[in-house]
């Protein structure tokens, strides 16, 4: 099924300019992107057939369209189920390269895009300065950036902590020390009944054979 | 229905109406006088933004490398030429062409402020009779243009005139909807609102009943694509976009 351009070309607007107002807010990003000045990447979708081209300007902004007739940099291809999963990937660089999705060409920029976007550091104390002023702007700054921190370490906590009362205290589940082991200890068995088993089969094939012999 | 057509008895369209083709350009020139300086606000309030959309994908296909002259023929207000100058570059050309000064003016005051106009040239000129010479340019767009052209298949030669071999040709435009259902409400939406719109912001509504009454007259996808091919084009083909509503030619100088 063909895609309306119009459709698609209002969905890349919306992404390019979210990600340059990212890129705005987050200084040095701009001058890492400019080292990365005419890679073009093509994105193809394959389920369902979509294909999106990002070319990187000389001004270091991200540009996308729908339409291109160079040949690209490098070409990733995927449903968008496999891309959805590298995307929510703790480490989407290692998923991306192990994963389903397809990569041709050079892939040494794309490393260098996903390492550049991945240290974004967006400083959203401008755009609410922008509305509120200094002085209002820079305290809600402050209680955002605060309630960040505090969300992050909250959430670095709790899983630390889950984990430790499902292993230790509720003893839910063993430890990977304890599982590790016990693994091993059944890899072991299976290797000596393995040749226990042969064992068996040559004392029977030598009875057999000497029995043969006495007849 | 072609262009040729139109002309027999020295008369043509004017929206629904029949006037001398002589009268046409200068009728035309009054309807673009009137809108010209709430021009590109008309056109968000009547496209709901999408005709940022259309042209985005046309400049999307018009490939335009760095270096390379670009010719943007009925280009108003200035909008796809500001695009084409980034890409462009220094060492290209864009030039702004339209047949109306009022037009022209706006564009060229949108420009500056824009800090825009370092590659960018002014040119008022009939699609018809272009001033360019012979394989000079690399790529000529028309958006929404065409329609208003009083010989659309002389302005379609000169194009391909002006052309450089391997070049191109983008012609953006009104077209036909390809659902019925689709077409009924565009019908009523051009005839009521547009009209509507018109009067409250520009206090015109003529000029926009016109509009919507050159957009039904003008050819639909498959016929214009044939005035492309007959003017010498080659590979030709064309994209539908919002159901129809709109359609992007193409045509590549052999």
């Amino acid at each position: 099924m063909e895609h309306d351009p119009a459709v698609i070309a209002g969905v890349t607007l919306a992404i390019e300019a979210a990600i340059a107002r990212a890129i705005a807010l987050s200084p040095g990003t701009q001058k890492q992107l400019q080292t990365l000045h005419s890679v073009d990447i093509e994105i193809q979708c394959t389920q369902p057939s979509i294909a999106v081209f990002a070319i990187i300007d000389q001004d270091g902004a991200i540009q996308l369209s729908n339409y291109r007739e160079t040949k690209p940099t490098v070409s990733i291809s995927g449903t968008w189920r496999e891309f959805l999963s590298v995307a929510s990937a703790a480490d989407p660089a290692a998923a991306l390269i192990n994963g389903d999705i397809k990569i041709s060409g050079d892939t040494a920029p794309l490393l260098r895009l996903q390492s550049i976007i991945s240290d974004l550091d967006v400083d959203w104390e401008e755009p609410i300065v922008d509305v509120m002023g200094p002085v209002v702007g820079h305290q809600v700054a402050e209680v955002i950036r605060t309630l960040t921190s505090v969300s992050r370490s909250t959430h670095r906590r709790m899983k630390r902590q889950v984990s430790e009362f499902i292993l230790e205290e509720g003893r839910l589940s063993p430890p990977k020390a304890e599982l590790d082991s016990f693994f091993s200890a059944v890899d072991d068995l299976l290797l000596r009944t393995d040749r226990a088993e042969s064992r068996v089969k040559r004392l029977k094939k030598r009875l057999s054979s000497l029995a043969g012999v006495n007849e | 229905m072609s262009s040729q057509d139109n002309l027999t008895d020295d008369t043509t369209d004017f929206g629904f109406e029949r006037v001398k083709t002589a009268e046409k350009a200068g009728r035309v020139r009054e309807v673009f006088d009137s809108v010209a300086a709430q021009y590109d606000l008309m056109n968000d309030l009547m496209s709901g933004g999408l005709h940022r959309l259309w042209k985005r994908f046309t400049i999307e296909l018009s490939a335009v490398r760095p270096g390379q002259t670009v010719l943007d023929i009925a280009g108003g207000t200035g909008d796809l030429a500001a695009k084409f100058s980034k890409l462009a570059g220094p060492d290209g050309k864009v030039i702004l062409a339209d047949i109306n000064a009022a037009m022209l003016s706006v564009g060229r005051d949108r420009l500056i402020d824009k800090g825009a106009l370092g590659n960018i040239d002014v040119v008022q000129a009939d699609a018809q009779f272009l001033p360019f010479a012979d394989d000079s340019i690399d790529c000529i767009t028309i958006a929404f243009g065409l329609r208003n052209v009083t010989d659309k298949a002389k302005a379609l030669q000169s194009m391909h005139r002006i052309l450089k071999p391997g070049g191109r040709l983008l012609v953006l435009e009104f077209s036909k909807p390809t659902s019925p259902l689709l077409s009924k409400i565009y019908d009523a939406y051009s005839f009521s609102a547009l009209p509507a719109m018109g009067k409250l912001i520009t206090d015109d509504a003529d000029s926009y009943r016109y509009l919507a009454e050159s957009i039904r007259k003008h050819p639909d996808q498959e016929s214009l694509l044939e005035m492309v091919e007959d003017a010498g084009f080659v590979d030709c083909r064309y994209h539908n976009m919002t159901g129809g509503i709109v359609a992007v030619h193409r045509g590549i100088k052999g």
